[in-house]
This record gives structure tokens, C-alpha cells and sequence, in this order.
């Protein structure tokens, strides 16, 4: 008898209920629900960490899984974050302006309320127009939906473009900073029609909705949980049957996998933009908790972190993603935070905001020299003294 | 003129690889169920051959034409060379290292091969009982769970056998089957060939005379990348040609 998914699975179903009593013990300790242990900052901090677990996922798909190291998902994972943003800001700066004009003695036009939200928004790069990519902005079913089809077509056709070329190891991991810093750059022009390096702002305020910041950032979690974990089924639904079996093949031996009959093309191509649609929601979810998205967020140092925290966690396995985005990103905002205390030598103070970046970069060599398999390489180990 | 009973067709086939010239004015036939042997002294070009009928290498001139129909091998890419039914078997054994037997086999087995059909397909009880015959044909039944990397070196060349017959390609490209197996594993491989041409095309490339001599059919010679004899193997081996590049060097 077929054995079902979860059987097959069973990492599945221990990592849902991780993610499910971590859910539920934030939510019982937050601010804005239970007990308030944690504070509505902390309560989003790990919202974002959730979503940074979601693209760390979707990367380990591309790369440990397929063996393409893609230095860009980062950008789409932005690019997620503009799509909603644009929402966002709109409707709340339509709420503002319909608000300020309905004070004066005559209703005000509709043209009178769209110019009104304009100025407000591109006012800070001295333009009042709205440049055709918000064309949408006004819909959040359309937004919503560009979460997923500008990444995704943008993946479609820079995939196609390099795999149909067979651009494949260390050049395609260039071309792709390449893609992440020339849409930085397009995106910190004021002309670009997202304000420039001002990005979006506001983000964290949800138009027409009076409860508390406490409350929408646990909204924002949940949200957040049920995205990873939506996200960790699919990811583990297709590399569990065949189509797995071919993409580690294709990262093990590419030719192999052609001379078996299998358009390697395709298949990256789809892995490519599926997984450049997990970062996209992944995006999506995390801006509106950061508040603010700008160009600086998808430089390419941004994608580079995310093969770290991938190599850390272990890559070929999806709860080592989760491990090691949830790990890095954690300790990271504790040093840059300004909570880990400066150690005074006397000749010398650690300060661990620079000093964490060497020690971040020294265990990624450090992993990647003596442990492979990063953090998740442990589990085998516990896995081992099992059978024993 | 005989499209029946030649399965696939090259003809006046040229390479040069940097002004060498790899395979020079090459024709060669094969029937739809014929075993053939492909000898001939390092740099004859034989895998340089396999390479231009699976697609990895385009020829600068000459025809390669295939089955029934006659269709041009050189206008498909190497997935779809695969999928009409050519398959290849490396010299050196590779084969998914990091996957069960079963998994490589059930990866070879005939099946519509687009990411679409890979992604949602589910293994029919069939396609189940077809991997543990083949597991069963190249002796690895016992294996069928174990990792590949973890085989001999003579099983994983019978692996990668077994994932060939999986796909049920109608020619067969083998190169050096034998190359670093004990004599009984020799045997075995010798077996699996000889069965397996009962119902297709399968060409052999071989360094090993005594190998050649067991598999006990037509034999080709290439030197400098042009046949230069073809016939049973006391035939070739009394060729002075043949001698004189054999033994004369």
C-alpha cells in the first residue's frame, strides 16, 4: 500500500507543530493578546524572522536542492514587498486626503483627491504623477496578485534568458547579483516611479483598520506562521517524489539527467520561478512589518545573506533553511541591535555591531570548510546514536 | 533504401575539435535489433561518435538519421535524442549517488518526461513492479533501498544498465562496459548485453578483445575517425589493416 505524504514525511509533520506551539506560546505571551511578555517590537521582530524562514526556504529549494545558486532571490523577495507597499501607502494616503478635503466648503472631485494623494506620495522626489506602475495601486486584489506575477514573470524571463544559454555554476550566481544590483539601482532613481531611495513608508499602518498596533503585528504573525508552513508543504511536496529526485539529480549531474530524456531547462526554469514566488509572499509579509521597504533592501548583499544563512541551517534540507535563517537572523538583530554589551579590552573595544559581521563570516567559512551539512548536519548525528 | 532493417544512419559524418579532426567521413548502420561492437585504439574516435548521436557534440558536416521515419538526430537537443529512445551509458559508472536504487531507476523508467507530468506523477503499482524486475535483471533486487553511492563499483556500472533498459531505448550506447569488473562480473554484463540486443539495437565501444570475443557479434573498427573494417571478429582481427594498427604500434 502507498504510504501517504506525511508518512513518507514525518519531518512535515514535526516541524507544523513546532511552528503551531510556537504560534501559540508568542501569542499567549504578546502584548497585544495575552499575557504581554513579549512587546509588539519582538512580536514583529519574529514575524519577520518567520518570513525570512519562508525565502530561506525557497532558496534552499533553488540551491541546495537543485544546485543553483542563485544570488538574487533577494530581489524578488523585495519586489513582493514594493507590490503590497504600493497598496498600503495608497490607500492609507487616500483615506488621509480624502479626510483633509472633505474640511473644505465643497466636496471635492474625484481628480481633486487622486492629484491630493499624488502630491502626498511623490511630492518627497518632486513629482505629483503617478507613474504607470501604480496603476493598480488602488486595488488590493490587483496588488495581491502582482505579488506574485511581477517576481515571477521577472524570474521567468531572466531564467529563460540564462538557462536557455546554459549558464550554470559560478557565472550564474554573477548574473544574478548582477540582476539584484541593477534593479537596486533602477529602483534608487527618483524617476523609477518608487520613490527613489525614500522606497515606501508607513507600511506598518493598515488603511481603515483602528485596532492597535499589538493586535495587527500579531495579525501579521499569524499570517506569517501560516505562509511558512503553507510554504514548507508545498516545498516538501515537490522535492519529496520524482520531481525531487530529478532537480538533485540535475544538481548532482546535469548531463546525466539530459541523457536520461529530461529538459533540464524546463525544470530549472519552474524551480527558478516558483521559488522566486515563495520569496515574493515571503516579501509581501515581511515589509508591511518592517514598516518601510527601500532600494537598500535588495542590495546585493542582501541575497548573499540569505546563501549564508541557508549554508548555516544546511542546505538540502528544508528545516536546516528554517534553522539557520531563524538562528542567524536572531543573534544577528541581537549584536546589531544594540543589546549585546561593547567589550572594553582597555586597548580596544569590541563593538559586536562591526564585529558580528567577522564572526558571521567566519563561521560561514568555518561551516562550509568543516561542517557541510550545517546546523541541520546535527540531526543526523542524534539520528546515528538512534540506531545504536 | 533498406529503412526496415536500419534503425539508425550516419553518414559521411566529419568533427574537428581545434583543426583535429575527431571523426572523419564516418558512415555507420545499425538494425533495430542487432548487438554491435565498436573497437579501436584510443583517439579512433569512438566516443566522440556516441557524443554526436546523443546530441552532446554537433558534427560540422554529414547526416545521423533515425528510425522509421528517418529524422535528423542533429536538429534535436540531448533530452529529446533521449526521449526517441537513444540511450547512453558512460564509461565511468554515473549514477545518482545520493539516491536509493530504487529512486535511480524509477527515474530512468519510461515516462512522459515534462516537469509537469515529473511533478505530478505518482507511481502506478506497474510502474513499482516494473523497477523490482529490473532490480531483479541486474542482480541488485537485494539493493533496491540502498544508496547508490554505497554500491561497488560493478554494481553501479549494472545500475546505470538497469536504468538504461528502464527507459526502453531502442539503441543502446555503451561505452567500456567491462572496464574495472572481476571476470564473473564480466560474465553477468555480458549477459545483460546479449539479452538486451535480443529486442534492440545495442553498440558496445570496448578496448578488451576478450570481451569483444564473448559478446560474439558484428564488430566495427575505427581509426582516426573513419571505419577501417567492419565483419565478424576473426574477420577484422585477420584484416592487415587492422593488424598494423593494433599491433604495429
Amino acid at each position: 500500500m502507498r504510504k501517504s505524504f506525511v508518512a513518507q514525511n514525518p519531518s512535515v509533520l514535526v516541524f507544523l507543530i513546532c511552528l503551531s506551539l510556537f504560534t501559540v506560546v508568542v501569542t499567549v505571551l504578546a502584548e497585544g493578546f495575552g499575557v504581554g511578555a513579549l512587546s509588539t517590537s519582538f512580536i514583529k521582530t519574529l514575524g519577520k524572522t518567520l518570513c525570512l524562514c519562508l525565502v530561506a526556504i525557497a532558496m534552499d529549494l533553488i540551491w541546495g536542492y537543485c544546485g543553483i545558486l542563485s544570488l538574487g532571490h533577494f530581489a524578488f523577495f523585495g519586489l513582493g514587498g514594493y507590490m503590497v507597499g504600493m497598496w498600503l501607502m495608497y490607500a492609507r494616503t487616500e483615506i488621509i486626503v480624502e479626510g483633509a478635503l472633505a474640511q473644505g466648503d465643497i466636496p471635492p472631485t474625484p481628480q481633486e483627491i487622486i492629484d491630493g494623494i499624488g502630491n502626498q506620495i511623490f511630492g518627497v522626489v518632486g513629482s505629483s504623477d503617478f507613474p504607470v506602475v501604480w496603476t493598480f495601486a488602488d486595488s488590493l486584489m490587483s496588488q495581491l496578485l502582482l505579488v506574485l506575477v511581477v517576481p515571477g514573470l521577472l524570474a521567468l524571463v531572466f531564467g529563460w534568458l540564462a538557462f536557455r544559454s546554459r549558464v550554470t555554476g559560478v557565472y550564474l550566481s554573477i548574473l544574478t547579483q548582477a540582476m539584484t544590483l541593477a534593479l537596486a539601482l533602477y529602483l534608487f532613481q527618483n524617476d523609477s516611479g518608487l520613490r527613489g531611495n525614500n522606497g515606501l513608508s508607513g507600511l506598518q499602518n493598515l488603511p481603515g483598520v483602528t485596532a492597535p498596533q499589538s493586535a495587527v503585528s500579531l495579525w501579521f504573525f499569524w499570517a506569517s506562521a501560516l505562509a511558512l508552513g503553507a510554504g514548507y508543504i508545498l516545498s516538501a511536496w515537490v522535492v519529496s517524489g520524482k520531481f525531487g529526485s530529478v532537480i538533485r539529480g540535475i544538481r548532482d549531474n546535469e548531463a546525466r539527467v539530459r541523457f536520461l530524456g529530461y529538459p533540464v531547462e524546463s525544470f530549472k526554469l519552474m524551480l527558478f520561478t516558483l521559488t522566486a514566488m515563495i520569496a515574493a509572499v515571503a516579501g509581501a509579509l515581511y515589509y508591511p512589518q518592517a514598516g518601510i521597504i527601500n532600494p537598500a533592501e535588495i542590495a546585493p548583499i542582501a541575497s548573499i545573506y540569505l546563501a549564508v544563512w541557508v549554508a548555516i541551517g544546511g542546505r538540502g534540507r528544508l528545516y536546516g533553511a528554517v534553522l539557520g535563517a531563524a538562528f542567524v537572523s536572531l543573534v544577528s538583530t541581537w549584536f546589531t541591535g544594540g543589546q549585546a554589551p561593547d567589550i572594553n579590552l582597555g586597548f580596544y573595544t569590541v563593538q559586536w555591531v562591526d564585529w558580528w559581521q567577522v564572526i558571521l563570516g567566519l563561521s560561514f567559512v568555518l561551516v562550509t570548510l568543516f561542517a557541510p551539512k550545517g546546523i541541520g548536519g546535527l540531526f543526523d548525528l542524534l539520528k546515528r546514536e538512534d540506531k545504536a | 533504401m533498406s529503412q526496415m532493417n536500419t534503425l539508425l544512419e550516419v553518414s559521411g559524418v566529419s568533427v574537428s575539435f581545434d583543426g583535429f579532426r575527431a571523426i572523419n567521413n564516418l558512415s555507420f548502420q545499425i538494425g533495430p535489433s542487432e548487438l554491435r561492437a565498436v573497437i579501436g585504439p584510443n583517439g579512433a574516435g569512438k566516443t566522440t561518435f556516441m557524443d554526436i548521436v546523443t546530441g552532446k557534440t554537433r558534427p560540422d558536416e554529414g547526416r545521423v538519421l533515425w528510425g522509421e521515419k528517418s529524422i535528423s538526430l542533429l536538429a534535436l537537443n540531448e533530452a529529446q535524442i533521449a526521449q526517441a529512445g537513444v540511450g547512453r551509458k558512460f564509461q565511468k559508472p554515473t549514477v545518482f549517488e545520493e539516491q536509493s536504487v530504487r529512486e535511480n531507476l524509477m527515474m530512468a523508467r519510461r515516462a512522459p518526461r515534462s516537469w509537469w507530468a515529473v511533478l505530478t506523477f505518482r507511481a502506478s503499482a506497474q510502474d513499482r513492479t516494473r523497477v523490482e524486475e529490473l532490480a531483479q535483471e541486474v542482480g541488485l533486487q537485494e539493493h533496491l533501498d540502498r544508496v547508490a553511492g554505497e554500491l561497488s563499483h560493478g554494481q553501479k556500472q549494472w545500475l546505470e544498465i538497469g536504468m538504461l533498459l528502464a527507459q526502453e531505448p531502442r539503441l543502446l550506447l555503451v561505452d567500456e562496459p567491462a572496464a574495472g569488473m572481476t571476470p564473473q562480473e564480466r560474465e553477468h554484463t555480458t549477459d545483460l548485453l546479449v539479452e538486451a540486443a535480443k529486442t534492440r539495437a545495442v553498440v558496445v565501444v570496448e578496448h578488451d578483445m576478450e570481451f569483444v570475443r564473448r559478446l560474439n557479434c558484428k564488430v566495427t573498427v575505427l581509426h582516426e575517425g573513419s571505419v577501417l573494417a567492419e565483419g565478424g571478429l576473426d574477420h577484422v582481427t585477420a584484416n592487415p589493416d587492422v593488424i598494423d594498427v593494433y599491433l604495429g604500434r
